[in-house]
């Protein structure tokens, strides 16, 4: 039985960042990338119901990107992934979250897992979008924004709870195989030692191209998109007023703040 | 394709305050004819019909499903239905917790132009543009759908105000085909409040956030919290961390500050999630060590410096 | 059988042949026990992981020897202990020597070659000799009963941080009585001997060649005289001394025989321990070696045989146990208490003749003999315990070896992983922007050279704290401003730099570790220079004494020593002299680790301060506390800190103005811990860089710049 986990490189942006010259996108040099935030979350979830299940489960881990991306596909190996798999082709450059879950569709179509998790959304993006649109494509039951899960590996269903905006969580029952976006904290994503992630190194990451997975160039990039950027730019910042002066100096401005605050209020 | 839809957003028998904001959104996008509906989707879906009642909204459309709260099937099958009925140029729902539950899905399934978490829409040469943000909110992106006759956005919370006007739209129901759902919603849970706190009737907040380091420092801000007469928040990382119950955190997934007038954020940088719930206070001060903070972004007054020093010398006042 | 022509002891005298070869059937017996004895704990040592000494053995043994003479491990800082652990062992020795120098004659040369040499002269100045080192010895071992007894001293105390009161092994009575077993028993040796000595004199007293040279045995013969006055005339001394002939020889006998079974072991245990020191154990880490499968310690059997004998050769003297800082603020922690629990580990489970299972050889948990996690974590690899230690005990390399295996399984604490994660990502523990690295050199008046792109002849490494912490960007800067005006050739690495990884290495994280070196070094390579100076004392331990294992050995200095130099060439000069009373914090890197005392005291001088040495300092300096990664794992909240305690001794000075430090971290930690123990306002906490700028003011750099 496996379950298949939807991870992404997300990229932070590095001091003194440039925009590229087309003005679409920031310039590749100033991208400091990663695995994403939630997918530690999501990974360790499936590799917990692993560790938990009386049967054996297969952990895969799956990745649409260049080969930079390998480095962590290879921290989700030193994590308590089974298997890895990368998809590129030049054809998905330049695809929206919807492109890259028809992508993510066909490996899932190829493996049959029985769950699929994704993170609720990346840190650089914050697109929230593909775990769901790839539940839409494969036809899948789905949720978003699981805090708690309670599955066993093979049943007909589960149970999970929302987590809703105001601290409120909502406690839903859905039908299984399904496609669940997960959230921060959920548990405690383990620690990948160095000598782990060095050892995962040999293990092989599968690589598949589009034409594995039965898709055309035009299920992906921007003509398999829903949307397409036109242009990137710096927003002009709300700046802050100031307070200048040493910390006793600042602080009694503040102080002030407050009190012209409570005076007002009073 | 023409005039605009808005999905509103129920639950517990309330309306969410977001959905009054997407109707101010989407006077923008008017052009001469277009029409503006709101959408409601619930088993009772009249008992909405009077909150909807506000200027800017040309019908009210309900939607009996057998659904009392949210689902995705329900939803994506429903709302299908009404766009393929309807064929508006723009769906507008909010950037929310349930549209993460199928917005994606239903854009997908119906080859919807999308895009989320958008705080701007425009029309650029008679080009629907909507901006969103990219790299952690440090750059605006501006995204447009061609080819696309339908466009689905769903739009961030507590940029637009709602509108206050009453206005007397006409009222439709909509019969949506019988849909199975896959999902069977059970009961909602409240988190055990910790202790009693409501950050929502706070005035006067102080929030600590990763800056403080770790938990020993807690009690220095609690300490001075109570010294300047504020309620001591946080943002996610202090709560998860378990270092201040999760009553305490201001935010997406914690409470909004919504009677706060004075928010003073020690140590936040200033996460998108985080502001969710704070920066429509009128008066923000940031402290934090980082010049570069999104906090600063959003505050009336910064100071760039060490939130302990401050914190000490600011106590020395009171 | 005996002949008298020149005054000796007639052994055996008067015995029955029966009873000399019982008494020499008992010895071969006693012997017997003994080499079974020292056969099991010879099999525990190999039954350990291989290691490879450097060095010649025969440099190793003499250099043993000497230190065993000297003592000198013994006594410092316990004057008392050293002279009473002196007394005992050279009137031990002697003694031993005495009796070995009788077999020798009595068992070999006479009976094999006719030589006696154990009379006349010789035997008189002989048993003098030996009845002097019987004084020594029992008025040694009557001091140690004193100080164990009635001294009540906090480092005998057995009570145990790492363990609470419930815990199986939590109180442990068999170390004290097993302690007063030994001194008593031997005690009752010495004394049963004098008395031996006496008897035989009274017996014998009609015989003028024993009693005319009675006082040649002085003790012996004042015993005697006091028997005789007592009445016991010369029969009655003879039953006595046939008596206390057999008492004496069976318990010594069976002394010698439970010598590997007891505390009596450390005697050769501690000259293991000693031959076997590495004097760098603390400050140069081991590495992996490459076929071991798991990284760290998991069982008992994954520890050398070196460190198992190091686990036999404490005796508990609690030396470490009041040294340790974690120890001082009441963490989990006692470097003789992680000792003596795996030594039970490993008697409980290598003495035995079949090996037991895998499962039950595990060393690390709360069961009796494990070492908790809490335990491990509180260590700040200060090497106070590592230094102190009067046999040579390595704890440090066993607590990160130990951390290994807790960082392969993830047991850390949370704030932890994420700095080791972070380090991991942006090359510093601060989870800035590599370029960020040399951005505080911006503000200043002149462009510090690139030395990627430009030779230069000191390569100045940053560190951590001294690039990114704000406070410490200060001293760096100042540190520049003073380098350029002694017109040094100096350049830095910006962003080629990555944390020197020290910290990293000793909580346990080996690969991450293996990463940075392999990046500094790559920049390090890249770069043209003659020599390393550092402000960071953890950049500089690693860099001097770890780099070279992997293949990587440049020159390096502490900046102190380096400053020092530029005084004396008169490249700096002290134009106002500070008149500060200050003391000086001994940075563990530094100082205990590399022994660099004396430049940042010469500075301290240079620039007209007085200093006034802290109760503990050079080699006994108290640790700041931020070592061995606790800078990035929370304090308990409530608990005293390690800073704190050391604020404390400072604010005992009186009219102490500065406390000086020469360490980012020791200024970071103290400038805290001089709040929170409510000494701001009393003294400052300043860099020596500080001093250096104030007594050099800047008004001078208007030339430097023209």
């Amino acid at each position: 039985m496996k379950i298949l986990v939807a991870v992404k490189q997300v990229a932070a942006l590095d001091e003194d960042f440039e925009i590229r010259a087309d003005g679409r996108d920031v310039e590749a040099d100033f991208l400091i990338r990663d695995l994403n935030e939630w997918d530690d979350f999501s990974l360790e979830e499936a590799v917990k119901i692993k560790e938990a299940a009386a049967e054996p489960i297969e952990v895969i881990a799956v990745c649409v990107g260049p080969e930079e991306v390998d480095e962590s596909l290879r921290k989700c190996l030193a994590k308590g992934a089974d298997r890895a798999i990368r998809v590129w082709d030049a054809a998905i450059e330049g695809s929206d979250p919807i492109a890259i879950a028809r992508v993510l569709a066909a490996v899932a179509k190829s493996e049959a897992p029985a769950m699929l998790f994704a993170g609720v959304q990346s840190s650089d993006h914050s697109f929230a979008s593909t775990g769901i649109a790839t539940a839409a494509i494969l036809g899948w039951p789905h949720a978003a924004v699981v805090s708690s899960l309670d599955y066993t590996p093979g049943a007909k269903s589960a149970v999970f709870r929302r987590e809703l905006e105001g601290g409120l969580l909502h406690e839903v029952e859905i039908q299984c195989p399904a496609v669940l976006t997960i959230q921060l904290g959920i548990n405690t994503p383990r620690y990948a030692s160095l000598r782990s992630i060095k050892q995962a190194a040999a293990k092989p990451i599968e690589v598949r191209s589009l034409a594995d997975l039965g898709l055309s160039a035009g299920d992906v990039g921007e003509a398999g998109s829903l949307s397409r950027v036109r242009r990137m730019y710096l927003p002009d910042k709300g700046r802050a007023q100031l307070i200048e002066g040493d910390a006793a100096q600042q602080a009694k401005r503040l102080a002030d703040i407050i009190r012209e605050f409570k005076g007002a209020a009073a | 394709m023409s005039g605009v839809l808005i999905v509103a957003e129920q639950r517990r028998g309330e309306l969410r305050p977001v959905s009054l904001e997407l109707i101010s959104a989407a006077q923008g996008l008017r052009r001469a004819g277009d029409e503006v509906a709101v959408a409601l989707l619930t088993t009772a879906p009249e008992r909405y019909i009077d909150a909807l009642k506000l200027a800017g909204v040309d019908e009210i459309i309900t939607v009996k499903v057998r659904a009392a709260e949210f689902d995705p099937d329900t939803f994506e099958s429903a709302i299908g239905a009404l766009i393929a009925e309807r064929h508006p140029e723009v769906v507008l729902v909010a950037h929310s917790v349930d549209s993460f539950g199928y917005a994606a899905a239903l854009a997908a399934k119906l080859g919807l132009g999308f895009a989320t978490d958008v705080f701007k829409m425009e029309r650029i040469e008679g080009e629907l543009v909507a901006t969103r943000g990219g790299y952690g909110q440090k750059v605006n992106v501006e995204v447009d759908f061609p080819g696309r006759s339908t466009v689905l956005l769903a739009l961030r919370g507590n940029v637009f105000k709602p509108p206050e006007a009453a206005a007397s739209p006409k009222v439709s129901a909509f019969a949506a085909p019988a849909a199975a759902s896959r999902s069977m919603a059970r009961e909602f849970i409240e988190l055990s409040a910790g202790d009693d706190i409501d950050m929502t009737a706070a005035e006067f907040i102080l929030s600590i956030g990763r800056g403080i380091g770790e938990e020993a420092k807690v009690a220095q801000f609690r300490e001075l919290a109570d010294a300047v007469g504020a309620t001591l928040g946080c943002s996610r990382p202090i709560a998860d961390a378990g270092w201040l119950p999760k009553s305490r955190q201001v935010g997406q997934s914690g409470k909004t500050a919504s009677a706060c007038k004075l928010y003073i954020a020690m140590g936040v940088s200033g996460a998108i999630q985080h502001l969710a719930g704070m920066k429509h206070v009128t008066t923000i001060v940031a402290v934090n060590s980082d010049a570069e903070a999104s906090i600063f972004g959003v505050a009336k007054y910064g100071i760039v410096g060490d939130i302990f020093e401050i914190a000490e010398e600011l106590r020395r006042h009171f | 059988m005996s002949r008298t022509d020149a005054v000796t002891r007639i052994l055996f005298e008067a015995f029955p042949t029966a009873e000399v070869r019982l008494f020499y059937a008992l010895g071969y017996a006693a012997i017997g026990v003994f080499g079974y004895g020292v056969y099991v704990q010879i099999r525990k040592y190999r039954r350990g992981a291989a290691l490879q000494l450097e060095g010649s053995p025969w440099s190793r043994f003499t250099e043993m020897v000497a230190i065993v003479l000297r003592h000198s491990t013994v006594a410092r800082r316990d004057p008392g202990a050293g002279a009473a652990h002196r007394l005992i062992f050279y009137g031990f020795v002697l003694l031993f020597l005495g009796t070995a120098t009788i077999t020798l004659e009595y068992d070999i040369l006479e009976p094999l070659f006719g030589i006696r040499f154990w009379q006349g002269a010789f035997y008189l100045v002989f048993s003098l000799i030996l009845d002097i080192a019987g004084v020594a010895l029992i008025g040694g071992l009557a001091f140690m009963m004193v100080r164990r007894g009635w001294m009540r001293l906090p480092k005998l105390d057995y009570a145990r941080p790492d363990r609470v009161p419930g815990d199986p092994d939590f109180d442990r009575p068999h170390y004290r009585r097993e302690d007063w077993a030994f001194l008593w028993t031997l005690l009752i040796i010495g004394g049963t001997g004098y008395l031996l000595e006496a008897s035989r004199l009274v017996w014998l007293q009609a015989r003028p060649d024993v009693w005319d040279s009675r006082w040649w045995s002085p003790v012996g013969a004042l015993i005697a005289e006091g028997l005789r006055a007592a009445g016991l005339n010369a029969d009655g001394g003879g039953l006595l001394r046939h008596g206390l002939w057999w008492f004496h020889g069976l318990l010594a006998l069976a002394f010698i025989a439970l010598i590997p079974y007891t505390k009596v072991k450390h005697i050769f245990t501690a000259a293991g321990s000693l031959m076997a020191r590495d004097p760098l154990a603390a400050q140069r880490l081991p590495r992996i070696p490459e076929a071991q499968e798991a990284p760290g310690v998991a069982k008992i059997t994954d520890f050398t045989w070196k460190q198992l004998l190091n686990l036999d050769a404490c005796t508990k003297c609690g030396r470490c146990h009041e040294a340790c800082p974690a120890r001082a603020v009441g963490a989990p922690l006692s470097p003789r208490d992680v000792i003596l629990s795996l030594r039970e580990f490993a008697n409980a489970t290598l003495e035995s003749g079949v090996l037991p299972a895998a499962a039950e050889l595990d060393v690390h948990g709360k069961a009796p003999g494990q070492v908790a996690m809490e335990t491990l974590w509180s260590c700040r690899t200060c090497m106070a315990c590592v230094e102190i230690c009067p046999v040579a005990v390595e704890h440090v390399p066993i607590i990160v070896q130990l951390r290994r295996k807790l960082v392969e399984d993830g047991a850390m604490d949370p704030l932890l992983t994420k700095t080791l994660q972070t380090i991991h990502k942006t090359g510093n523990s601060f989870g800035e922007s590599k370029r960020k690295r040399g951005s505080w050199s911006k503000s200043l008046p002149f462009k510090v050279k690139d030395a990627r792109k430009e030779p230069v002849e000191v390569l100045w490494f940053v560190g951590d704290y001294a690039s990114f912490d704000p406070r410490n960007q200060k001293v760096s800067q100042i540190f520049a401003e003073l380098l350029h005006e002694a017109q040094v050739d100096f350049g830095i690495l910006f962003d080629g730099e990555s944390n020197a990884g020290n910290d990293v290495r000793r909580v346990g994280e080996e690969g991450l570790y293996e990463v940075l070196v392999n990046a500094n070094v790559a920049a390090l390579q890249g770069a043209s220079f003659k020599t390393i100076v550092t402000t960071d004392p953890h950049s500089y331990n690693t860099i001097r004494n770890e780099y070279p294992d992997f293949g990587a050995k440049y020159p390096i200095e502490h900046y102190t020593s380096f400053v020092k130099r530029l005084f004396d060439s008169g490249k700096l000069k002290v134009n106002q002299p500070l008149k500060y009373r200050t003391t000086f914090h001994d940075p563990c890197h530094l100082g205990r680790f590399n022994k660099g005392y004396e430049a940042p005291r010469e500075v301290l001088k240079l620039l007209g301060c007085e200093i006034v040495e802290m109760g503990r300092s050079r080699a006994n300096s108290f640790c700041c506390g931020a070592g061995g990664g606790r800078i990035w794992i929370p304090d308990p909240v409530g608990a005293e800190k390690p800073a704190q305690n050391r604020i404390k001794e400072a604010a005992a000075i009186p009219g102490l103005e500065v406390y000086v430090v020469s360490c980012p971290k020791d200024l970071t930690m103290f400038e805290d811990a001089l709040k929170t123990t409510g000494n701001e306002g009393k003294f400052v906490v300043k860099e020596l860089i500080e001093l250096m700028r104030e007594a050099i003011p800047a008004a001078r750099t208007e030339e430097a710049y023209a």
